[in-house]
């Protein structure tokens, strides 16, 4: 009897709670971060205060850019204008459309800690399944919508004309950029000094997704590593990079990490228009181009750049091609840049197409004329 | 020489054939056979009854999935009977966060009502007891995280009251062994609320 109620308290002492699914979830990472300075000093245009500062996770995508944007732009036109005006950093940091993984209130007074409860998916892991990583941006951003988290922006097109299967304004519709406005990013461009999240599975290959030259690799799992930024004085990685190589950092010693993933993220407050790219999506990113047919009645061009270039060729002392093209730049006031490209004749999936889905050379748009002689 | 031996073979198959054909309609022509009792003879008259078999049921503590496992049991008597039955079943399930697994090792009391009919046994079962649950939680993608500790694992162990009423069949096949099939609601008390659900067991059963 004795026996059996020593069992009976033996089994009672190794009572617990059973919580099943549910209780609180731990997190699969923690990162924390700091914003130095203050982004009230730097509301832009139009923005009166700054309404609710939060914090987020954004994974970053692979991406290319147009060979307009590019290649040296062509004389006697308004091309490098357009460039400028229209063609993002080819270095800095782009979000992915769905990369938006986390967002949290920012703490005025001190660290803010920014948790993930799900790893980043395979779409945005760049590598094959035995080695493959994911690079992500701490962004400090003004959530004047109060939506809860970042709403990505996208470049804003001029309208389309019709052509065969399809096409006109209706499928260009232009969606209103949010209100939200980023003031700080940990990564917004390669060629300055960042300080990225990390997550890595596998091995480590070196590649072109947002390479750190020199760097030392990030950890298994979840880290921080950062760069000192790619040397392109005078267009050097660009021609690197267009030579098929990786950039190299300018300091190699200026290279972070790997860190523990709660690692202190430090972030600078900076103006809007130097760091809103990081929150600009791109539809996009293998650099090819969609040409689009002009519309019969003039578009708003007000507050863009034009400019009538040929169509790009990449072969070297080739002759240019004899396909002539409008490029429109994006206006002053989006948030993200971004090109349109017109051309009389052309296929939606290619503009030198022998059957064209559309064909304007004898009947081009009345405005035309005075883009494009 | 080839071709003989495979003329010899075709005639061989014929006539295997032929013969199977035969024998198969002269089966049909006369009246199937039945079983009679001496043939299977049951010996069983003892008091004491000894089963085992596959347990399947509701897993009442994680509220979804089935959980299986194996159990085994005594009674002893004739219309009215005692005894006690052990089982363990196990069940996996997951949510977006964790997968989850509780381990249940049932101990009852049981008193039953009996009444043999032919070759069969009809009962009503009724246990009462404890169910010891041992959980497991896996945090999901916690190891491709780096995850480790409680951080990735945590366990919990509870005992809980619990008990069931088991409609029973058994079928006694040949000499002392027995078919036996039960099933019922179960429930248990765990943290103060009442789960219910369902239990069955297949197996087979020893009566001397």
């Amino acid at each position: 009897m004795r026996r059996l109620a020593l069992l009976g308290a033996l089994a009672l002492s190794a009572c617990g709670k059973l919580q099943g699914f549910g209780g609180p979830a731990p997190p699969l990472a923690s990162f924390t971060m700091t914003l130095n300075g203050d982004p009230s000093t730097l509301l832009p245009a139009g923005v009166p205060d700054v309404h609710a500062l939060r914090v987020a996770l954004v994974w970053g995508t692979q991406w290319l850019t147009e060979p307009f944007c590019v290649l040296p732009p062509e004389m006697n036109t308004n091309a490098a204008d357009v460039i400028d005006r229209g063609c993002r950093d080819p270095f800095g940091f782009v979000p992915a459309t769905a990369g938006v993984a986390a967002s949290v209130p920012l703490d005025p007074s001190g660290p803010t800690t920014i948790t993930l409860e799900n790893l980043p998916s395979a779409d945005l892991l760049v590598g094959d399944i035995t080695s493959r990583v994911a690079y992500a941006s701490l962004v400090v951003f003004d959530d004047r919508d109060d939506s809860g988290t970042l709403e990505l922006a996208a470049p804003h097109r001029t309208a389309t004309g019709r052509f065969r299967g399809g096409g006109g304004d209706g499928e260009n519709k232009d969606v209103p950029d949010s209100p939200d406005v980023i003031y700080g990013a940990s990564f917004v461009t390669m060629t300055k000094a960042d300080s990225r999240v990390a997550y890595r599975e596998g091995d480590f290959m070196q590649s072109a997704f947002y390479p750190r030259v020199g760097c030392a690799p990030p950890s298994p799992g979840f880290s921080i590593v950062g760069a000192g930024g790619i040397d392109n004085d005078n267009g050097k990685a660009l021609m690197t990079a267009l030579a098929g190589q990786l950039p190299a950092e300018k300091d190699p010693a200026s290279c972070v990490g790997p860190l523990p993933a709660d690692s202190l993220v430090e972030i600078t407050a900076q103006a809007p228009a130097d760091v809103e790219e990081v929150g600009c999506d791109e539809h996009t990113a293998d650099s090819s181009i969609r040409y689009r047919p002009p519309p019969m009645d003039a578009p708003d061009l007000t507050d863009r750049r034009t400019a009538c270039v040929h169509l790009p060729t990449f072969d070297t002392g080739s002759q240019p091609s004899t396909l002539k093209q409008v490029v429109v730049s994006g206006r002053t006031t989006d948030r993200c840049k971004g090109l349109t490209h017109y051309t009389l004749r052309g296929c939606r999936e290619n503009v030198t197409c022998d059957v064209p889905d559309w064909d304007l050379t004898d009947n081009a748009p009345s405005w035309w004329a005075s883009i494009c002689n | 020489m080839a071709t003989l031996a495979a003329t010899t073979c075709k005639v061989r198959f014929a006539a295997g054939l032929i013969f199977t054909l035969a024998c198969s309609s002269t089966a049909l022509a006369q009246e199937a056979q039945r079983l009679h009792d001496d043939e299977w003879p049951v010996r069983s008259t003892g008091r004491l009854t000894l089963d085992g078999g596959l347990v399947m049921g509701r897993s009442l503590t994680l509220d979804t999935g089935m959980a299986t496992g194996v159990g085994a049991g005594l009674t002893y008597g004739r219309r009215f009977a005692v005894g006690a039955r052990a089982s363990w079943a196990s069940a996996t399930e997951s949510s977006t966060v964790w997968t989850v697994t509780h381990d249940d090792y049932t101990l009852r009391g049981v008193a039953a009502v009996q009444q043999p009919a032919g070759r069969g046994l009809f009962a009503l079962r009724l246990g009462a007891g404890a169910s010891l649950v041992h959980e497991s939680r896996t945090r999901n993608q916690g190891q491709r995280a780096q995850l480790t500790g409680s951080d990735l694992m945590n366990t919990a162990t509870a005992l809980l009251p619990g008990g069931e009423l088991e409609a029973v069949v058994a079928v006694h096949v040949a000499g002392p062994w027995l078919l036996a099939l039960s099933g019922g609601p179960s429930a248990i008390i765990d943290d103060g609320a009442l789960r219910a659900g369902w239990t069955a067991q297949l197996g087979v059963g020893w009566q001397p």
